[in-house]
C-alpha cells in the first residue's frame, strides 16, 4: 500500500510539472517531455522499495548531501531537481528544489484526493435516526476498485508484461500503457547526449541501458560495493574477514626431553635381510625373462589375412508373408498346473491321476497330469517331444491350408422385427374344455355362428352337438354304423339352425332340436322350401335328387339326404347359407361330379366343372370367397380362382406344394387392403401365406410342424387377426396375421402360441379346427376321440 | 447371524388392524421385536399386548401379504431392510376349507344353492336345518338335509320336470324354489315338508317362457318375488313368481308351439303346469348373457355379466340400460361385494375382475384375482366377510380370496387367493388337464354349512367355511 502511495504521488509531481512548467522555470520546450520519461524510469525502480514519502521528506529536509543517495527518496529528489537545473551546485539546487517539489506534491495531492488525510482521522460512517428513533450508522460505499490489482498500475505504466523489450525494436513505441496508448520510446539523439554531457553523472549511472525496461541503467550503493570489491580480487561476501586470527591447534614448541628413554632399536638401522630376499627373487625372475614387461595389446592383432568375413544379411529386406501364410495359433498362457512345481491344489490326487490314466488318450481332459518336481533341473526330458514335432511337420506338410475369412454377421439382425406376443393377446393359450364321447377319431367339428354349440363328427358315424362353455353333449345322431362321418359344418347366419354332415357318400341336412322352436320353425323352413321344386321347374334331368331321410333319422333332426355317389371330403358354404359346395377327392370319383354346388333353397345340386383341372390331380377341397362371387378350388398342387358370374377363371396360385390339404380365404383382407389373402397347408409339412395381387407364388412359407397339416383356418369375425393350423404332430399352432391397409407393406405374420394336447393315436394328431365366430378361441378335432376348446 | 447367540436382529413394527375389538391403545407406537419371530409368536405378542383371556389366533399381513415365514425370512424376501418400521396388518386367522362331505348324484351338477338356518338369510327358515338344493345335469332338482339324505327330488319331464339339464335353482323361500335350464325355462316349484324329517315333495308351480336360448343362471329376490335370468339370447329377463302377476306367456315359444313333432313333445304330459311370461327382457348384450343378479341392497338394480366381456347394470323397474363396463374377457359368472361397492366377475381369461359399477369409478377393473387355471364360472360371496369370496373354475378348484391381500401388479392390482380347495374326487392326481372330469360348476357358501361346490364330477361337496376369511371390521360395536 505504502509503495502504491508512493508512486502515486510521484506521477502527480510529475504530472504536475507538465502541466504548469512554469512553477519550475521551465526554459526549454522538450523539457517536459525529459521529465516525465525521467520519472517514469525511477517509478519503475522505486517500486521495489517500501521507503514512504514521509521519510524522503525527512531525509531531505534534513538536508543531507544528495551525493550520499543513503535511499531512494534521496535519488527521487535528485532526479527531480536535475528536472528545473541546467548546470551549478548540485547541494544549492537540491535545497532549493526539494521545498517547490513538496509544494507540488501537496497540491497535487489535494487536486486528486483533497479530502484523503482529513478522512483517516473522521469515522466512516454517518449517523442517523431511523424510523424507530434509535441510531443508525450509514456506512460510505466502498470502492471495490481500491484493492484491484489493476490499480496499482499507473496510467502510464507499460503494460506489455514480461517480454524482451527488443520485441518493440522496430516500433516507435515501447508499449501501452493501461489506457491502451502507446508508449514512446524514449527520445535519443543529439539533444539527449548534450544535455547528458551538460551534467555531472550521478553516481551509480554506468551508461547502460536495462534489457528489460529500455531505461538507462543504474547501480545502487550495494551494487557498487559488490563491483568494487570483485574489482579488487577480494572475496565479494559480505562479513568475511581474510584475516582472522590463527588458532592453534597443535603446539609449534618443539619438546626438550624425549618421552622415553630407551635406546633406538637395532632395526632402525640395519636393512631387512626379508626385503632383500623378496626384491632378489623378483630381479632374478627378470633376469631369466620370466616376468616381462608390460606390452600394451596391439589393435587388430587377431585378424587373419586369409580369413574373408561376408555379412550375409546386410543387405536383407523383409518379404510380404506368402499368402498361403497361416500363422501358428496363438496359445493360452500356461497355468499353474502347467508349472513344474505347482501348488499342491492343483496336483491329481490318487483317483484323479488314475481316472486320468485309464482313460484312453483322446478321451483325457488334458494331454499331461500335472507333477511335481523339486527344482527345474530335476525335470525329466519330455517324451513325447520327438513324436510332437514329427506330427507338427506332417500336419504342416499335409494339411491343406485355407484362409477362410469368417464373416461377422450378429445372427439376431437377420431376423425380422417381429412385436413380441405378449404384446398380440388376445389369442388361445390354454385348453379350457375337453369334449370326451365320441369312439375313434373325431374327423370334424365347428362351432355354430352364435357360438353355443359345437358339432363334431367322426369315426363311429354319429353327429354330436356339444355346449361349448360346460362341454357337455347335447344332442347325437348316428348316420351311419360302418362309414365315418367326414364333415360336419353349421350353416353361416343365425336366422337358422342347421348342420351338414358329409357321411360316407351322402350328405345330410340336420336341424338339431336344441334351438328353440321359432328358430327350428325357420329352419325347417329354409330346408324344406326346395321340396317339389326339382320336379315342379326342371325340364332336363337333374343329376341327383334330394330326398327325405327316414322317419327315425327324421325324428331325431335329419331332415333332408343328398346322395352324391361319392365320399365327400369337404363341405364349404356360401356366407350367405344358400349354397354349400362339396368336393369327392378320391380319385376313382368322375371329374365331372368331384365339384358339386348344392343350392339349399333349390334342392338343387350342380357340377359346375366338366373337366379334370389340369395338373396336380384331383380336387381336394374348395370354399366360396367370404364376400365376392368367386369360388376357390383346390387340387394337390395349385389353388385355382373361378369368377362365379361371369364364369371364368380368375387366378391361378402355385403355393409350391406337393398336396394341399386345406386352404381358407381371408375374411375381411379383400375389404382392407384390396387384395386377397389366403393360407394353405399342405401334407408335407408347409404353411403357406398367398397374397393373391402379390404373386402366384406364397408371400411366406412357414414350416413349424414336424407332420402333415391338415387344416387351416382364419378366425372369421375380421376382429381379431389370428390363423391357426392343425398337425398330424398333434399341435395346433395359432398365428398372428394381420393384413394391414397400407397398399405398400405386406401381412404382418407372427407366431403365437403352439398348443399342445391332443394324443397322436395312429400316426393322426389333430385332424381339423374351428374359431369361434366371436372370441378368440379355437376348438380342434383329435385323432384322440377328443374336441378341445383352448381359449 | 442371530442363531449364532449375538443380539438378535430387531424390527420396528407399527402394528394396525381394521377390527375394533382387536385394536391396540393408540399410544402405542410402533414396537421392536426380533426379527427371528413368526405367526404364532406375534400372535402371542399381540394376545399379551391386548391383554385378551383367551388368545385370539391373529394372521398378520405385510404388505398385502400374509406372514407365512418368520419376519427375518419375509425381510430377506422382498428386501427390505431391517432398519424401516414395517406396517402390520392383523387380522383373526384363518382356518382351512376342511373337507366335511360330498353328495353324490347321478350326473354333473350345475349348480348348488343352502337354505340355510342362520337367522340372518334374509329367506328366513321355518325348521332351523340347513337344506342343500342341487341342480344336475339329467334335469332333476335334488333337496338335501347336510346327512346327505335326498328329501326331495322334482318330477320327470313328463311331470312337469325339466326337459333338458337345469343350470341353475334358487332357493326364494323355504318353500319356493326356482330353478332354470336348458330348455329355456325358468320354472317355479313348491317344495312342501312332509311331516316326517326325510322326505318331503316339489311340485311345479309355475313355467316362465320367454327365452329363445338356454338360460344360464337365474338370481332371486325372495321379498319382491322378482327373479332375474340370464340366457344365452343374449337377453336378461325379469320375471314374477305370481301367476297373477305374470303376463302370458309368448304362445310361439311354447313348446305346443312348434309344428313337427318330436320326441321330446310326444310325452304326454300328465299335469298341467301355468305357463307365464316375463315382466320383461333386457336386451342389449350381444353375446350370451352368463349370470344376472340383483343388487343386494336395492333390489330395483341389477346386474348382468356376458360373453360380450361388459357387466351391465339395469334398472329393472323402467328396464333401462344405466351402465356398461367393458373388460377384456367374456365374463362367466357374477357376483357382488355390497360393503365394497365391487362387482366381481369370473371371466374366460381364467381371473376374477373385481369391477366397481358406480359412475364416479374411473378404472374399470379395480383389482384382478388371478391363480385360476381356467375359466371361473361361479362366484360367491362370503356371508361372514365383506372381503371373502369364492370361485369355482372348470379348472376343477374352488378358491378363497381375501380382496385384502393384493399387491400391485403391471396391469393394477392383483389378488391371490388364500386357500384353494381340490375336489375330493381329484385328491392326489395333480392338475388335471382342463380340468376334465371335475369342473366345477356352482359354487355356494353358507355361514353355517360353509362352502358347497357342484361340479362335473357328480358330486357336491362341502368344505368348512366359517373363519376362513376374518371377520368384517366391527364398526357398530
Amino acid at each position: 500500500m505504502a509503495s502504491s502511495e508512493v508512486k502515486k504521488k510521484r506521477k502527480a509531481v510529475t504530472r504536475d510539472v507538465d502541466s504548469g512548467p512554469a512553477i519550475v522555470s521551465g526554459d526549454e520546450p522538450g523539457f517536459a517531455q525529459l521529465d516525465g520519461t525521467l520519472a517514469g524510469s525511477d517509478d519503475s525502480e522505486i517500486g521495489d522499495n517500501d521507503d514512504s514519502i514521509f521519510d524522503v521528506g525527512s531525509t531531505d529536509e534534513s538536508s543531507e548531501p544528495v551525493e550520499d543517495l543513503s535511499d531512494d527518496g534521496g535519488r527521487d529528489s535528485v532526479g527531480s531537481s536535475d528536472d528545473g537545473l541546467s548546470k551549478g551546485s548540485i547541494d544549492q539546487k537540491a535545497k532549493i528544489a526539494q521545498p517547490v517539489d513538496i509544494e507540488v506534491e501537496t497540491t497535487a495531492l489535494s487536486g486528486e484526493d483533497p479530502d484523503d488525510e482529513e478522512e483517516d482521522d473522521r469515522p466512516n460512517f454517518r449517523v442517523q435516526k431511523d424510523a424507530n428513533g434509535n441510531d443508525r450508522y450509514i456506512y460510505d460505499e466502498i470502492d471495490p476498485d481500491d484493492n484491484s490489482e489493476l490499480d496499482e498500475l499507473g496510467p502510464e505504466e507499460n503494460t506489455i508484461g514480461n517480454i524482451p523489450l527488443s520485441y518493440y525494436d522496430h516500433f516507435p513505441h515501447i508499449g501501452y500503457n493501461i489506457n491502451g496508448k502507446k508508449i514512446m520510446r524514449p527520445a535519443k539523439g543529439a539533444a539527449l547526449d548534450a544535455l547528458l554531457d551538460s551534467m555531472e553523472i550521478p553516481k551509480g549511472w554506468t551508461g547502460l541501458t536495462d534489457p528489460s525496461t529500455g531505461k538507462p541503467l543504474e547501480l545502487n550503493e550495494e551494487e557498487l560495493n559488490l563491483l568494487k570489491k570483485v574489482q579488487m580480487n577480494e572475496i565479494p561476501e559480505d562479513g568475511y574477514d581474510p584475516y582472522e586470527p590463527t588458532v592453534e591447534y597443535f603446539t609449534s614448541k618443539t619438546e626438550i626431553m624425549p618421552l622415553s628413554a630407551a635406546p633406538e632399536p637395532k632395526r632402525r638401522f640395519i636393512p631387512s635381510k626379508h626385503e632383500a630376499k623378496r626384491v632378489m627373487k623378483i630381479v632374478r625372475a627378470i633376469r631369466e625373462g620370466r616376468i616381462l614387461p608390460y606390452k600394451s595389446p596391439e589393435e587388430g592383432g587377431e585378424d587373419d589375412a586369409d580369413v574373408q568375413n561376408y555379412d550375409i544379411w546386410a543387405n536383407e529386406k523383409a518379404r510380404p508373408e506368402h499368402i498361403m501364410h497361416v500363422p501358428a495359433p496363438k496359445l493360452p498362457p500356461p497355468g499353474f498346473d502347467e508349472s513344474y512345481h505347482p501348488p499342491p491344489e492343483y496336483l491329481p490326487d490318487k483317483g484323479e491321476k488314475k481316472a486320468w490314466e485309464d482313460a484312453d488318450i483322446e478321451d483325457r481332459e488334458k494331454e499331461y497330469l500335472p507333477t511335481d518336481h523339486a527344482s527345474l533341473r530335476k525335470v525329466p526330458g519330455y517324451d513325447n517331444f520327438v513324436k510332437e514335432k514329427f506330427e507338427r511337420c506332417l500336419d504342416l506338410y499335409l494339411a491343406p491350408r485355407v484362409r477362410r475369412s469368417k464373416l461377422n454377421i450378429d445372427p439376431e439382425s437377420l431376423l425380422p422385427k417381429l412385436p413380441s406376443p405378449e404384446e398380440l393377446r388376445p389369442f388361445p393359450t390354454t385348453c379350457g374344455i375337453i369334449y370326451r364321447g365320441h369312439k375313434g377319431r373325431v374327423r370334424s367339428l365347428s362351432v355354430d355362428p352364435s357360438g353355443l354349440w359345437l358339432a363334431s363328427g367322426g369315426d363311429d358315424g354319429t353327429v354330436r352337438v356339444w355346449q361349448l362353455d360346460t362341454g357337455r353333449q347335447i344332442w347325437s345322431v348316428s348316420l351311419s354304423s360302418d362309414e365315418a362321418v367326414n364333415v360336419v359344418r353349421w350353416r353361416p347366419g343365425k336366422d337358422a339352425f342347421i348342420l351338414a354332415v358329409a357321411v360316407g357318400d351322402h350328405v345330410y341336412l340336420c336341424v338339431p332340436p336344441i334351438c328353440d322352436p321359432d328358430l327350428e320353425g325357420a329352419s325347417l323352413e329354409v330346408l324344406d322350401a326346395g321340396w317339389g321344386y326339382s320336379s315342379s321347374t326342371s325340364t332336363t334331368k337333374l343329376p341327383l335328387t334330394w330326398t327325405r331321410p327316414s322317419n327315425k333319422l327324421s325324428d331325431n333332426g335329419v331332415h333332408a339326404l343328398i346322395s352324391l355317389g361319392h365320399t365327400a371330403k369337404t363341405v364349404s358354404f356360401h356366407r350367405r347359407g344358400d349354397y354349400f359346395v362339396t368336393v369327392c377327392p378320391a380319385p376313382s370319383t368322375p371329374s365331372s361330379s368331384a365339384i358339386a354346388i348344392h343350392t339349399l333353397s333349390k334342392h338343387l345340386t350342380q357340377y359346375p366343372f366338366r373337366r379334370r383341372l389340369k395338373g396336380g390331380g384331383p380336387p381336394q377341397t374348395a370354399h366360396f370367397h367370404p364376400s365376392k362371387p368367386i369360388l376357390f378350388v383346390a387340387n394337390q398342387r395349385s389353388i385355382r380362382a373361378y369368377d362365379l358370374s361371369r364364369q371364368s377363371l380368375l387366378k391361378i396360385l402355385q403355393p409350391g406344394a406337393r398336396w394341399i390339404s386345406s386352404f381358407d380365404i381371408h375374411p375381411t383382407s379383400s375389404a382392407i387392403s384390396g387384395s386377397d389373402n389366403l393360407i394353405a397347408g399342405s401334407y408335407d409339412r408347409r404353411l403357406l401365406w398367398h397374397d393373391l395381387d402379390l404373386s402366384p407364388r406364397p408371400y411366406k412359407t412357414l414350416r413349424y410342424h414336424q407332420k402333415a397339416i391338415r387344416a387351416v383356418k382364419f378366425h372369421p369375425s375380421g376382429q381379431y387377426p389370428l390363423f391357426a393350423d392343425a398337425s398330424d404332430d398333434g399341435t395346433v399352432q395359432v398365428f398372428h396375421g394381420e393384413v394391414v391397409a397400407d397398399m405398400m407393406s405386406n401381412a404382418r405374420i407372427v407366431p403365437l402360441k403352439v398348443l399342445k394336447g391332443h394324443k397322436v393315436v395312429g400316426d393322426l394328431g389333430v385332424l381339423d379346427i374351428d374359431w369361434h365366430p366371436v372370441e378368440p378361441w379355437i376348438v380342434s378335432a383329435g385323432g384322440d376321440g377328443t374336441c378341445r376348446l383352448w381359449r | 447371524m442371530a442363531e449364532t447367540g449375538g443380539p438378535q436382529t430387531q424390527v420396528r413394527l407399527q402394528l394396525t388392524t381394521r377390527d375394533r375389538k382387536l385394536a391396540l391403545p393408540e399410544s402405542l407406537g410402533p414396537i421392536l421385536v426380533p426379527s427371528s419371530l413368526r405367526r404364532y409368536a406375534l400372535s402371542t405378542l399381540v394376545n399379551n399386548l391386548l391383554g385378551t383371556e383367551k388368545p385370539i389366533p391373529l394372521e398378520f399381513l405385510i404388505n398385502g401379504s400374509y406372514l407365512r415365514t418368520s419376519v427375518d425370512d419375509y425381510l430377506t424376501a422382498y428386501g427390505f431392510s431391517a432398519e424401516t418400521t414395517l406396517a402390520v396388518e392383523y387380522v383373526r386367522a384363518l382356518v382351512p376349507p376342511t373337507h366335511v362331505a360330498s353328495f353324490e348324484h347321478d350326473d354333473w351338477v350345475s349348480s348348488v344353492d343352502v337354505l340355510s338356518s342362520s337367522p340372518s338369510n334374509a329367506r328366513g327358515d321355518d325348521n332351523g336345518h340347513e337344506r342343500i338344493l342341487s341342480s344336475c345335469f339329467d334335469g332333476y332338482l335334488r333337496i338335501w338335509n347336510s346327512s346327505s339324505q335326498v328329501l326331495a327330488t322334482s318330477p320327470s319331464p313328463s311331470d312337469g320336470g325339466h326337459t333338458s339339464s337345469v343350470t341353475s335353482s334358487k332357493f326364494l323361500s323355504p318353500t319356493k324354489l326356482v330353478s332354470s335350464g336348458l330348455d329355456r325355462t325358468v320354472r317355479v316349484w313348491k317344495y312342501r315338508a312332509d311331516g316326517a324329517e326325510a322326505s318331503g315333495k316339489v311340485a311345479p308351480q309355475l313355467e316362465l317362457y320367454g327365452h329363445r336360448g338356454s338360460v344360464n343362471s337365474i338370481a332371486v329376490h325372495g321379498h319382491s318375488n322378482r327373479i332375474l335370468s340370464a340366457s344365452a339370447d343374449h337377453s336378461v329377463g325379469v320375471w314374477s313368481t305370481s301367476k297373477s302377476h305374470a303376463p302370458e306367456a309368448p304362445g310361439n315359444l311354447l313348446p305346443s308351439a312348434s309344428a313337427r313333432g318330436s320326441k321330446r313333445r310326444k310325452l304326454d304330459q300328465s299335469v298341467t303346469v301355468p305357463q307365464r311370461g316375463p315382466l320383461s327382457l333386457l336386451e342389449a348384450h350381444t353375446e350370451a348373457v352368463s349370470e344376472a343378479i340383483f343388487d343386494s341392497k336395492e333390489p330395483t338394480v341389477g346386474y348382468s355379466a356376458s360373453w360380450d366381456h361388459t357387466v351391465r347394470t339395469w334398472d329393472l323397474v323402467t328396464s333401462a340400460l344405466v351402465d356398461t363396463r367393458t373388460t377384456s374377457n367374456a365374463l362367466l359368472s357374477l357376483t357382488q361385494l355390497p360393503e365394497l361397492h365391487l362387482l366381481a366377475a369370473g371371466s374366460s381369461g381364467k381371473d376374477v375382475k373385481l369391477i366397481d359399477p358406480r359412475d364416479a369409478a374411473t378404472t374399470v377393473s379395480a383389482m384382478t384375482l388371478r391363480g385360476h387355471y381356467n375359466a371361473v364360472v361361479s362366484l360367491a360371496k362370503d356371508p361372514e366377510s365383506e372381503y371373502g369370496l369364492i370361485s369355482g373354475s372348470h379348472d376343477g378348484t374352488c378358491r378363497v380370496w381375501d380382496v385384502r391381500s393384493k399387491r400391485g401388479g403391471k396391469d393394477g392390482m392383483v389378488g391371490e387367493s388364500i386357500y384353494t380347495i381340490e375336489r375330493e374326487s381329484a385328491k392326489g392326481k395333480g392338475r388335471i388337464m382342463a380340468g376334465e372330469g371335475v369342473k366345477v360348476f356352482g359354487v355356494c357358501w353358507d355361514k353355517a354349512l360353509g362352502i358347497v361346490s357342484a361340479s362335473e364330477d357328480k358330486r357336491v361337496q362341502i368344505n368348512r367355511g366359517s373363519g376362513i376369511v376374518s371377520q368384517r371390521s366391527q364398526t357398530a360395536a
